[in-house]
């Protein structure tokens, strides 16, 4: 769902520590839903800037003007909610960062809204699945061309 | 007479991009759509900052309603089991949500409140009393794959017999079905076949080639095996895809079997996909892979006067080709209440001329 737009083509930025030196990238991303989520839901991103994968630790997200939390803190809050209407920064490490110029993209995102109850249920609250193996409205990796000015 | 109403549902991608408010919709709703009246919301998509909104929001919501003379039928819900991520939802977590849900759906003048499928009737139970208290009628959505009539080893497939069953153990008034027209579905949608082909072909091929299989789909016909073996041969790559067994499966219950569960039903969502013109017939509108011509008929002749709700979802499957291929909401949703206010009054016309 949302396939093209799941990640704003102008979005792309290089991410600096206090000393000014580049720790990374970060893109503005929506959900891939048709009614929002609760916050602890969010469960995991498939993410390749030009032919590099990067995993769950690498990944923050900044959203409901809270700062950037991780994976792991965002479990912590299952009365938040992330509105369908709302963008949110998806913080990724990468030391250095990018160099300006264009990048290519392959985006999935993995949340873990459900109708109802599912066989995977126990399953998932020990091993959660990875983006594409279930979880959220979509299945395929989204390409996108993302230039950092 | 059956009543027409929309989901907001169908505004999703407006909601998405911004062009459209729950306030704008309602507008449209009163306006553009020969009478219809009936307001169904998600409610995690038109509340904003649900769980908690705003005080004044309610304030708003009641008005508007008021305004355009609108009446609020069914708020649809959601049961996220992994909310809390360390552990599945409990039973008394489940109820919970339910009467929390329950106390929205009365603050914004519902009558009824969907649940989704996979929610324990242990849990419905404890809540039941909250409901009938607040007189809201639960409802369990009857959506494909799920038949009407029993059907072992079908996912769901003996939800609609428990749940008539838990009706008649308690005897309640405040639980129900919400039948989806999704269950009438008895030909691939285009627009889906089109975005399962596209994972090899451009857009306009991907059209091309959807037209074909339809095509070949009813040309085949029953020999569904026949089918699949052009289908390997043709499109290997679909037929081989997880969207095959779905799209192709046929409908989930026979329109005939409405007339099982008519006294049960409080509200139906009118699923759809894709609104074409039909031949010969400027400014009628059709959705050629469901039997709503049929199902409309049933309802009328069983007196059903409950609310029909749009419920589009076409737009899901051409949201991978940029601005311009996104589908109008708006317009699909005008047109599939061209075809249901045309086939009510027929039905009405004809159950009139019975008499």
């Amino acid at each position: 769902m949302f396939d093209s737009f799941l990640v704003r083509s102008d979005s792309l930025e290089n991410v600096y520590d206090a000393s000014g030196k580049a720790v990374g990238f970060k893109f503005g991303v929506r959900l891939s839903n048709y009614r929002g989520i609760y916050v602890s839901l969010v469960n995991d991103f498939y993410v390749c800037m030009d032919g590099e994968e990067f995993s769950t630790e690498d990944y923050c997200l900044e959203l409901n003007g809270m700062p950037p939390r991780t994976m792991e803190e965002l479990i912590k809050y299952p009365f938040e909610h992330w509105d369908l209407q709302d963008e949110a920064m998806l913080y990724v490490k990468k030391e250095g960062g990018l160099a300006p110029g264009m990048h290519s993209l392959d985006y999935l995102p993995s949340t873990m809204d459900a109708y109802g109850y599912q066989a995977h249920d126990d399953e998932w609250v020990v091993n959660p699945p990875k983006p594409g193996k279930g979880g959220g409205k979509q299945m395929r990796p989204c390409h996108f061309d993302l230039e950092l000015q | 007479m059956i009543k027409r109403g929309v989901s907001l549902y169908s505004y999703q991608q407006n909601e998405f991009f911004h062009t459209m408010t729950w306030k704008d919709e309602l507008k449209e709703v009163a306006n553009n759509l020969r009478g219809a009246d009936g307001i169904e919301i998600i409610s995690e998509c038109t509340i904003p900052h649900y769980p908690m909104p705003p005080e004044s929001f309610f304030f708003e919501w009641n008005n508007e309603i008021a305004r355009w003379g609108l009446t609020p039928t069914t708020m649809d819900t959601y049961m996220d089991t992994l909310q809390f991520r360390d552990h599945v939802l409990t039973d008394a977590e489940c109820a919970e949500r339910l009467k929390y849900d329950i106390r929205l759906a009365k603050k914004m003048g519902f009558r009824n409140m969907r649940l989704c499928h996979n929610v324990p009737l242990k849990a419905v139970e404890i809540a039941l009393p909250l409901a009938e208290e607040l007189d809201i009628r639960l409802t369990n959505e009857v959506h494909a794959p799920s038949p009407i009539k029993p059907k072992r080893g079908v996912d769901w497939g003996e939800t609609v017999a428990r749940d008539i069953a838990f009706i008649q153990r308690t005897g309640t008034k405040h639980y129900g079905l919400q039948p989806d027209m999704g269950i009438f579905q008895n030909k691939p949608c285009r627009v889906m076949l089109a975005y399962a082909l596209r994972a090899g072909l451009s857009k306009d091929d991907s059209f091309k080639a959807a037209d074909e299989v339809l095509v070949k789909y009813d040309e085949i016909g029953e020999d569904r095996e026949a089918f699949f073996a052009w289908g390997k041969e043709a499109y290997p790559d679909l037929f081989a895809s997880r969207y095959a067994s779905f799209m192709f499966r046929g409908a989930s219950a026979d329109p005939l079997d409405l007339y099982d569960i008519i006294p049960y039903i409080y509200c139906i969502h009118g699923k759809f996909y894709e609104m074409t013109e039909i031949p010969g017939k400027p400014g009628q509108y059709e959705d050629k892979s469901i039997m709503y011509p049929e199902v409309i008929g049933i309802l009328a002749d069983c007196g059903y006067d409950g609310y029909i709700d749009s419920e589009y979802e076409g737009q899901r499957s051409q949201q991978d080709m940029g601005y311009e291929g996104l589908p109008n909401e708006v317009e699909e949703v005008r047109r599939h209440h061209e075809m249901l206010s045309r086939l009510i009054a027929e039905a009405d016309h004809k159950n009139k001329s019975k008499q």
